[in-house]
């Protein structure tokens, strides 16, 4: 890819006291790419992606965005928090407000957008996850999958150049996994830069450009998502998808 | 029970029940405020703002009021050279004890929101005041609000407790009345009927706000 990347994470360490939970992760990650990161539970994938934001500062290393480096003293990372947004796997959706309420908040306070604008803009991101009709509803009422596609659509009201997402379909029953799986297919078709902590193979192969597999707070192994997840080179990568590759 | 008893407690109470109203009301705003920035002290990792919020707080809830008031208002003047009337002091008691409790409800509140409730607003770029005021701080609020009208209430009865300051607060007024007069019975009667009173309307308030904000 001959384009300069738009995230780029050099050396990227993290220890939590005694714990190096990273310990030499380099990753860059380019417009419009769809990137997931898959690896066993504690391998450090959810730490990795926290980091790219800071929502845990790093120990060591550098993190640039648009060739900025965000995890310096003095560093604007509410400005990249802005411009890249996040989806959690236990959503977290404000409560207090109902749907469209909480897919305008951040528009208002952040950008000055008068709420009619952003109501606006919200109804139109609600319909494209497909919740329109529940705008008006608080978040407690709605079932798991569809709390996440309010929260995706929360995270595109700031229309992000890039969404991080930390295990989006974990915390959810099975039978709405899929509901969440295809509002993120959706997005990747429209070229939105994607990185994605999941444990969802299927999605990873089909959707993803490039698969990242981390162990041990390493990257063990990276490279087009078919070939990764398909045909992995390394043993560890091998054991952790001899379960998916079986069935 | 005559008209000219009536004619004359009656009054009394009235003027003395302003004065209770005014250190409780004012007390209590001033507390609320204590407590809201000593509360958030204690849950934040500012070294030097959560000691002093920890010391007062320990103070406060290590000595009983009416101890508070007599040293508030015979010693603390002396030691400053200055001259401070026993409404002021009753103020600041009522306002420095309730704070020390309201402290202790509102660092639970605070500190019993989700993380990711602060996450989920930094992520879409607020800032942490953003975050405080729009997504904090109105589901603290929710969680506060009983513990917050069970101190406002004691407070409200605690102000009798400033009669040893010779303030002229409403039960003040009721034993200046009794002594005079050896009406013990009537007298204190129509006091508790005034508290009764008054603190039911607090109660049908705080029913009122938290069905209010309930929903």
């Amino acid at each position: 890819m001959s384009e300069s990347p738009l995230i780029s994470v050099r050396k990227l360490q993290k220890s939590f006291g005694e714990l190096e939970v990273l310990k030499d992760i380099n990753v860059d990650i380019y417009p419009g790419e769809v990137v997931c990161v898959i690896g066993p539970s504690g391998s450090g994938k959810s730490t990795f992606l926290r980091c790219i934001n800071q929502l845990e500062t790093p120990t060591g290393g550098e993190i640039r965005y648009k060739d900025q480096v965000i995890n310096s003293k003095g560093a604007d990372i509410r400005q990249f928090r802005e411009e890249v947004g996040m989806v959690f796997q236990r959503f977290n959706l404000f409560p207090f407000k109902d749907v469209i309420g909480n897919v305008m908040m951040a528009p208002v306070l952040t950008r000055h957008k008068s709420k009619e604008e952003a109501r606006a803009y919200g109804m139109e991101l609600l319909k494209k996850v497909g919740l329109e009709s529940k705008a008006a509803v608080m978040p407690r009422m709605l079932s798991g999958g569809q709390q996440q596609r309010v929260a995706i659509a929360r995270a595109l009201a700031m229309d992000p150049t890039a969404l991080l997402f930390d295990e989006p379909t974990s915390a959810l029953d099975p039978e709405l996994v899929g509901e969440v799986l295809n509002v993120m297919k959706d997005l990747a078709r429209d070229g939105m830069t994607m990185v994605v902590v999941t444990h969802e193979m299927a999605f990873a192969r089909d959707v993803a450009d490039r698969v990242i597999f981390m162990s041990d707070g390493y990257i063990v192994e990276e490279g087009p998502a078919r070939e990764v997840i398909e045909h992995p080179q390394q043993e560890r990568t091998k054991a952790f998808l001899s379960r998916f590759l079986e069935s | 029970m005559n008209s000219s008893f009536l004619g004359t407690i009656l009054p009394m109470l009235f003027d003395g029940l302003k004065l209770t109203l005014l250190i409780s009301i004012v007390g209590i705003l001033i507390g609320f405020v204590i407590g809201s920035i000593c509360g958030y002290l204690l849950q934040s990792d500012h070294p030097i703002g959560k000691t002093i919020a920890s010391v007062y707080i320990w103070i406060m809830r290590a000595t009983p009021l009416m101890v508070q008031a007599l040293y508030g208002y015979y010693v603390i003047p002396k030691l400053l050279g200055i001259d401070l009337p026993s409404t002021t002091v009753g103020i600041m008691v009522i306002a420095l004890n309730s704070g020390a409790f309201m402290s202790e409800i509102v660092r639970g509140a605070l500190a019993g929101i989700d993380p990711g409730q602060k996450e989920a607003g930094v992520c879409l770029g607020l800032t942490d005041v953003q975050v405080m005021f729009n997504i904090i701080v109105p589901q603290a609020f929710k969680v506060a609000l009983p513990g917050l009208f069970n101190q406002f209430i004691i407070s409200v009865k605690d102000t009798a407790l400033l009669s040893v300051i010779a303030v002229n607060e409403i039960t003040h007024q009721a034993q200046a009345y009794a002594a005079l007069s050896f009406k013990a019975i009537p007298t204190y009667t129509a006091l508790a009927a005034f508290y009764l009173v008054f603190l039911s309307l607090l109660i049908l308030l705080q029913r009122f706000v938290e069905r209010k904000v309930g929903k």
